[in-house]
């Protein structure tokens, strides 16, 4: 199908005829990341809507338009939002691989730090895998770790 | 853009009397989503993933963002004797996503599957 010409639409509408007129796209990839070494790994599930999409393509903004609104937050004194129009009005994306849609949702909901220099430490901040390596159970979720000796065909967290 | 469109500032029935549509605008959620105890989306809108915090707290990132953080939310377990709830305990709330606590008769938190709705105004 194709996607209508959206540059100036409302993002809500856009999602609105998404879900009307695209079938979801349940991944099978998973994120698990450290947002702190006090706290347990987390799980990041794409949503189907979302991903349809993304592979679609001419629907979503560029995720540097979520950065700048996240900038705005940041600022002392936010009350609201001034620059929603980046959203709406900055030329939609293209059509993207599903791996090109993990990299763009990982650099719009996972902490820029966590993802900027996942790989600086000891061990990785992040990885991607598939949900089958993930823990078969969810017994002690709460200390759920990245694998300090990761291999890509094994268990992941554990 | 090639969608239809009906731009009207009432609706107005022939003996129930009228509405105004930014009733309608303003009332209808901004985002909703049904989650699995493992931050697995069934359905949604207006969410672009899932996150799968620890036990029984999970969070969930909107696509487009909304205004302001003064936002509504409902968040029930699908579970009977488990409680849904804004976690806004432990976390502040922000215009880019909200955060969902699920909890056991005895207060702990405990992993069930959930649905959580947000009414408030889009950026």
């Amino acid at each position: 199908m194709q996607t209508p010409e959206f540059q100036g639409t409302h993002l809500f509408d856009r999602l609105c005829w998404a879900k009307e007129n695209l079938d979801g796209v349940q991944s099978d990839y998973r994120v698990v990341y450290e947002d702190s070494v006090d706290e347990c790994a987390k799980i990041l599930v794409p949503d189907p809507n979302w991903m349809a999409c993304a592979l679609q393509g001419g629907i979503l903004p560029p995720v540097q338009v979520y950065w700048e609104l996240a900038k705005d937050e940041a600022e002392e004194g936010f009350t609201k939002h001034t620059r929603g129009y980046l959203l709406h009005n900055t030329e939609p994306v293209e059509a993207m691989t599903e791996e090109q849609a993990l990299e763009y949702l990982i650099m719009k909901d996972c902490p820029q730090h966590v993802w900027r220099d996942y790989d600086s430490g000891n061990k990785p901040k992040m990885v991607i895998c598939r949900k089958e390596q993930l823990p078969a159970t969810r017994e002690w979720r709460n200390a759920w770790k990245i694998s300090e000796e990761l291999a890509t065909d094994e268990t992941v967290a554990a | 853009m090639a969608l239809g469109k009906i731009k009207a500032d009432t609706l107005e029935h022939s003996t129930a009397g009228s509405l105004d549509t930014k009733f309608v605008v303003n009332g209808s959620a901004k985002a909703w989503v049904i989650g699995s105890a493992a931050a697995a989306l069934g359905n949604s809108l207006n969410i672009s993933s899932g996150t799968d915090d620890g036990t029984g707290t999970y969070h969930y990132d909107y696509t487009t963002a909304l205004a302001n953080s003064n936002f509504a939310g409902t968040v029930t377990s699908e579970v009977a004797g488990t409680i849904g709830s804004l976690d806004n305990g432990a976390h502040s709330k922000t215009t880019t996503n909200v955060f969902v606590a699920i909890t056991n008769s005895s207060a702990s938190a405990e992993d069930r599957s959930h649905s959580a709705k947000i009414n408030g105004d889009l950026a």
